[in-house]
């Protein structure tokens, strides 16, 4: 209710990307710019989406999981994973090392998400006199949303950016890929045929980045280890 | 080697930390996620607002936007903001009357209505001591309400699962000392609508319908005429809801099923009568009957002169075994004799009793109140055919919130319509004391009851208080209209109502009903999301940049001081 609320709502939905960037060396570095051309690749794979979306899906008129659908929703998402690999691989970077170039480029997909996804209904809705906890579950969305999308960028940097990784670790390395490209389908399973609401859709999706995060870190560490 | 498990170790350990915030705020998620209702929107009706002469009454306010209360409220606590709930089964009327009469503050009132008493609601008669209790209860609290001058909101609502749920949270909150303010959070209920007006001319209108009688060739002279007339306005606590099916619904359709009869023996010559008919549906029958003065008024002086008798229907659908015939004139007039006769005859044959009341006129009391008063202030033999036993007082009777579809019993119209009918047919065809039935029961003629029950169940779901109703409103064309198919000539007159009597619009709303947080626990999500992410912070400075780092941000270099020294 309120602006207060919707003052509330906004830094739980915005603050952890600005943490991030100020608390790791990416401030140091000054890796604005990457995360900036980071952020347009994501507007503009974002409106091929909806392109795609548009022509090839049909609206249902109730909420029925329709495997098909679904499975041509999953197809389009990774037209997300596309265009994250442009951003990582094809764009030219100011000269900062791997490490900082995920996370950076990462940052940036993530702000635009959320930005693009969550800001308008937070001004519309959370200035109102009723109060509902959406926007706060909406909040913890956009983490782990922030979450998800560095470990993908991880992975996606350990994919076409590294070129010598143990050959144990490729499988793992693009099924943890995969599972966090999909994690779009696999809620809308979860709310539709399992019937869960959205906290604990939201729980859910914490649990599984922080999981998803730990594995790639891990991965991420074990690849570094041969260079050394 | 040693220094990359250290530090995995530590990485881990920071994980499992960092989990905790997140955690806090799961559990606080969990346990108070039943607060997660949506906005609830509410059909309301708002109490009447009118002036007799100036004098104001009913409620004169219509716009709410306070925090709602319930009656299990602290002794002495403060309610002027607060709007409190008051379910009819709750209802204690000596609170309420304190709160009018001694003007205590109030933010407003909203008393919350079983749904049996819904117009268009005909089941459920099955509670009917219970609903009896009801009636009652809500009679004394009508009359109150409508009288009296209420300086703050009354809504009445019907009760529902949402505005249940939301008055057992509020009691819940009430009883633990917690009454919502702003700062404690609850339900906030908001009805915005503008300033109510007034209403600037009211008009109230009458229908006639004429059913000419059989002139036989070369005879000039003016036909004797049998009025039957009833008055189908209400008026009542919340003039949305006043449908007043028995007063005076019932008068109506018993009117429109005796015109009916008639029109059918009327429409062959042989079967027509030496007598006209005039059938009029009056309004203005709560504001002593003016539509009934006025459109006598308007009649030709000729026409008035030939009217040997008026019966006027009011409230007939909910008797038993009594109908009485009120008169002005006394009891030992011949004309009153003799209608009486010919009406307990009848009424003797078709197995109940009828029974005379004679009610003097006080010429210098403006209060008229039986509709036949107006005719005898005019002359014109008339009487009034009710259930009621004693008069009506101004403004009471006359479709209340009580009188819905359920209060009406259809086989007491019908045979008040057979009593009717048949009384003026022998009047008519000059068949005192025979023993012949005109409108039998399967006979062509007889008394339909599918019709008389779809009129009343229509009536049943009208409002129809006359200021609020317009010229051209649909209930007074189909009356039209239905008097059309049964009469020969029909004539509308609109009349604009009384000076004296002055209304307000605005009868009804919409209620939406808040969930609101308080203030504190907007701070205390402020002071957890600032503590999250103070969190987040030092996690992530310490994971990549290390522990050395976070405690150097906070300590000034030492270096400096000995620089500038």
């Amino acid at each position: 209710m309120t602006l207060f609320h919707f003052f509330n709502c906004a830094i739980l939905t915005f603050g952890p990307h600005a943490v991030y960037y100020s608390a790791t060396p990416l401030s140091e570095y000054d890796t604005l710019g990457t995360s900036v051309k980071a952020a347009v690749v994501y507007l503009a794979t974002a409106l091929v989406k909806l392109v795609c979306l548009a022509t090839f899906l049909q609206v249902s008129e109730t909420e029925v999981f329709d495997p098909y659908q679904e499975a041509l929703k999953a197809m389009i998402g990774f037209i997300d994973v596309a265009g994250l690999y442009y951003a990582l691989a094809q764009l030219t970077h100011r000269n900062i090392s791997q490490n900082h170039k995920f996370q950076a480029v990462g940052l940036g997909w993530a702000f635009a998400d959320s930005v693009l996804h969550r800001l308008a209904p937070l001004w519309v809705g959370a200035r109102g006199l009723e109060f509902t906890w959406d926007y706060v579950l909406q909040g913890l969305e956009a983490n782990a949303n922030l979450v998800f999308t560095i470990s993908l960028a991880a992975l996606g940097s350990l994919m076409w950016l590294r070129k010598n990784k143990p050959k144990s670790l490729i499988p793992i390395i693009y099924t943890c890929a995969i599972i966090i490209a999909t994690m779009p389908s696999i809620t809308s399973y979860l709310k539709r045929v399992m019937g869960w609401h959205f906290p604990k859709i939201v729980g859910f999706e914490i649990a599984t980045s922080l999981v998803m995060a730990f594995i790639s870190c891990q991965l991420f560490i074990f690849c570094q280890r041969p260079s050394l | 080697m040693a220094e990359e498990k250290k530090s995995k170790q530590r990485h881990r350990v920071m994980v499992f930390e960092s989990m905790y915030p997140i955690l806090a705020l799961m559990l606080i998620l969990v346990a108070c996620v039943e607060l997660c209702d949506a906005a609830t929107v509410v059909d309301v009706y708002r109490l009447i607002q009118y002036d007799i002469s100036g004098v104001p009454f009913g409620s004169r306010f219509s716009s709410l936007n306070h925090h709602a209360a319930s009656l299990s409220f602290q002794r002495g606590a403060d309610l002027s903001r607060s709007v409190l709930i008051l379910p009819l089964r709750e209802l204690d009327i000596a609170f309420v009357q304190d709160y009018i009469s001694q003007k205590q503050s109030l933010g407003g009132l909203l008393i919350l209505l079983p749904q049996t008493f819904r117009p268009g609601n005909v089941g459920g008669g099955s509670l009917s001591s219970e609903n009896d209790g009801f009636r009652s209860l809500l009679g004394q609290l009508e009359k109150l309400l409508v009288h009296g001058n209420v300086p703050f909101p009354v809504y009445f609502a019907f009760e529902n699962e949402e505005t249940d749920a939301m008055l057992a949270d509020v009691k819940k909150n009430d009883a633990l000392g917690q009454q919502a303010t702003a700062t404690t959070g609850g339900y906030k209920l908001v009805i915005s609508v503008s300033e109510p007006r007034k209403i600037a001319s009211p008009t109230i209108t009458n229908i006639q319908g004429w059913l000419p009688g059989l002139r036989a060739e070369g005879d000039s002279s003016q036909l004797p005429t049998i009025a039957v007339v009833a008055s189908y306005d209400t008026f009542g606590a919340a003039p949305a809801l006043s449908v007043g099916s028995d007063s005076n619904g019932s008068g109506v359709v018993a009117l429109l099923e005796v015109a009916r009869l008639f029109s059918v023996l009327y429409s062959n010559p042989k079967t027509r009568g030496k007598y006209n008919l005039l059938f009029a549906l009056t309004s203005g029958g709560p504001y002593n009957y003016e539509g009934t003065q006025k459109w006598l008024k308007s009649l030709d002086q000729r026409m008035r002169e030939s009217i040997d008798y008026a019966i006027c229907l009011n409230s007939v659908g909910s008797w038993d075994s009594e109908l009485l015939i009120h008169v002005s004139k006394p009891p030992d007039n011949a004309y009153i004799k003799q209608i009486f006769e010919g009406f307990s005859n009848v009424a003797e044959d078709l197995g109940f009793q009828v029974a005379l009341k004679h009610k003097k006129i006080n010429i210098s009391n403006s209060r008229v109140a039986w509709e036949h008063e107006q005719f005898s202030r005019l002359r014109v033999t008339a009487a009034t055919i009710s259930e009621l036993s004693t008069p009506p007082e101004l403004l009471e009777n006359a479709g209340s919130l009580s009188d819905t579809r359920q209060l009406v019993n259809e086989d007491a119209i019908i045979k008040g319509v057979k009593l009717v009918a048949e009384s003026l047919a022998k009047h008519i065809y000059g068949h005192q004391g025979k023993e012949i039935k005109i409108f039998a029961d399967d006979s062509s003629l007889a008394v339909n009851p599918f019709y008389v029950r779809s009129w009343l169940d229509l009536l049943s779901q009208t409002p129809r208080v006359a200021p609020f109703l317009s010229k051209n409103e649909p209930l007074i064309m189909a009356l039209k209209k239905e008097l059309e198919d049964y009469t020969a000539e029909v004539s509308v007159q609109h009349e604009s109502l009384d000076g004296s009597f002055t209304f307000y619009d605005s009868t009804k709303a919409s209620l939406n009903i808040y969930q609101v947080a308080s203030v504190t626990f907007d701070l205390l999500l402020l002071l957890v999301l600032g503590s999250y992410l103070i969190v987040l912070f030092s996690f992530l400075v310490i994971t990549t940049r290390g522990l050395d780092d976070l405690i150097s941000l906070f300590r000034r270099p030492p270096s400096r001081k000995v620089k500038m020294g």
